[in-house]
């Protein structure tokens, strides 16, 4: 039995095969491209999220900042120690309000704050605050 | 013709009983050409019932059209014992003109023979007197054309183009499609590697884990001490005072100072839904508050 006899039924074997393999082909490329795609966009994700939290505690105004609340306070009542990125400070016979304004201002600065110490004594407060960023 | 039992496949010749047969002079220049004019030029000579199929080829100065009617061919040569499977080719009488230089004996009565440029069935008693030829291989012509498999046929010749045109078609548009993804596939790694040339450091996948796990720690930590002193700091009204807050990388401490009973009932609330607990009962009129980061 010669195959010529089967040529249509080859042609369309053929032929099915061939959109069979490009069917498998283009279905391998999409799925990688899901693939590559899904991974860039965790990937930008991260790299978005380091950035902006960067942006947060890295930044290099931070000491700039500091240095702008110990002018806010009289510095008889301060005691100031920086060390590269490092501080502790200690302030002593505050007001209500200052310590308000203290709290309020090293909260907004983005510090580690590693101690942070409030004390009532009669009408005046002490504070003493250990941070590094 | 008597009954034949074949092992391999056969090419045969067909004799003029099974074909109708026509030369025309046509101004065409392919075959593919004349055989689209085939079916009129047939018009009335063919039994209208039958389904006919046409072979045109070109003989002397001449177009010569062949209909043919494939299912009464395929019957006959099943009567004589050969399966449609078995013919690899068959070929017209007409198409070996030249070779009918004497009549060639077809049984025991008739012969073929060359009358007027056209191969033809005559009795042998009328070309008893001339001498006959042998069929050999040299009648075999080039071309000629493929019987279908009557009950075996799966595909006829327009299903098979259709299905195959269709199934190309397809396959022509995924291979696009699958060439459009792999496109997309290089101009996106290429973006991924222009957004590491912006961010060198994090190039390594470790690194920037290590990195993003570093700075979540910082964020997620430094967010949860400012959130307890803001709630610490809500939790102060008329008659509570904060005599006492401290804070480091574990925990807190804060020590209230209460004016009354009823002052602590309404700060034991306040504790509660901020959700802090108490370290030590109301005692002293002063409440102590610990908690973790």
């Amino acid at each position: 039995m010669s195959w010529q006899h089967y040529r249509n039924e080859l042609i369309v074997v053929a032929s099915l095969l061939f959109a069979l393999v490009a069917f498998g082909y283009k279905m391998k490329q999409r799925s990688a491209t899901v693939e590559v795609s899904q991974a860039m966009e965790t990937e930008i994700a991260t790299l978005r999220e380091i950035d902006s939290l960067k942006k947060i505690w890295a930044d290099k105004r931070i000491s700039e900042k500091l240095d702008r609340v110990r002018t806010l306070i009289p510095s008889s009542k301060v005691k100031w120690q920086k060390k590269g990125k490092k501080l502790t400070a200690v302030f002593s016979e505050l007001k209500a309000s200052e310590i308000n304004t203290l709290v309020t201002k090293f909260l907004n600065i983005a510090v580690q704050i590693e101690f942070l110490k409030i004390k009532k004594r009669g009408r005046s407060y002490s504070m003493e605050i250990r941070c590094k960023w | 013709m008597e009954q034949v039992t074949l092992d391999t496949s056969v090419d045969i010749m067909i004799t003029p009983q099974f074909y109708t047969m026509k030369k025309e002079a046509l101004p065409v220049k392919y075959a593919y050409q004349a055989r689209k004019v085939a079916p009129s030029l047939f018009e009335g000579l063919l039994e209208g019932h039958s389904r006919y199929d046409y072979f045109v080829f070109w003989q002397g100065e001449k177009w010569v059209f062949i209909a043919y009617n494939t299912e009464e061919i395929t019957a006959f040569l099943e009567e004589k014992g050969i399966a449609p499977e078995k013919v690899s080719k068959l070929f017209f009488a007409q198409q070996a003109l030249e070779h009918f230089t004497s009549p060639l004996p077809l049984g025991e009565k008739e012969a073929l023979t060359v009358f007027d440029d056209t191969v033809v069935v005559v009795p042998q008693l009328a070309v008893a007197k001339q001498e006959f030829v042998t069929f050999n291989e040299q009648f075999r012509p080039n071309k000629g054309i493929q019987l279908e498999r009557g009950s075996a046929l799966l595909l006829s010749k327009k299903q098979t183009a259709m299905l195959a045109v269709v199934f190309s078609l397809f396959g022509v548009v995924w291979v696009a499609e699958g060439w459009r993804y792999k496109k997309s596939n290089i101009e996106l790694q290429a973006e991924q590697n222009e957004l590491y040339k912006t961010y060198p450091t994090l190039q390594s996948v470790y690194s920037r884990k290590s990195i993003a796990e570093k700075y979540r720690n910082i964020d997620r930590i430094e967010r949860r001490k400012r959130e307890i002193i803001k709630k610490i700091s809500e939790l102060i009204f008329k008659g509570v005072a904060l005599t006492d807050f401290e804070l480091d990388t574990k925990g807190f401490k804060a020590v209230f100072a209460v004016k009354n009973k009823r002052v602590a009932k309404r700060l034991d609330e306040l504790l509660k839904s901020a959700g802090f607990s108490k370290a030590s009962s109301f005692s002293n009129n002063e409440i102590v508050v610990k908690g973790k980061i």
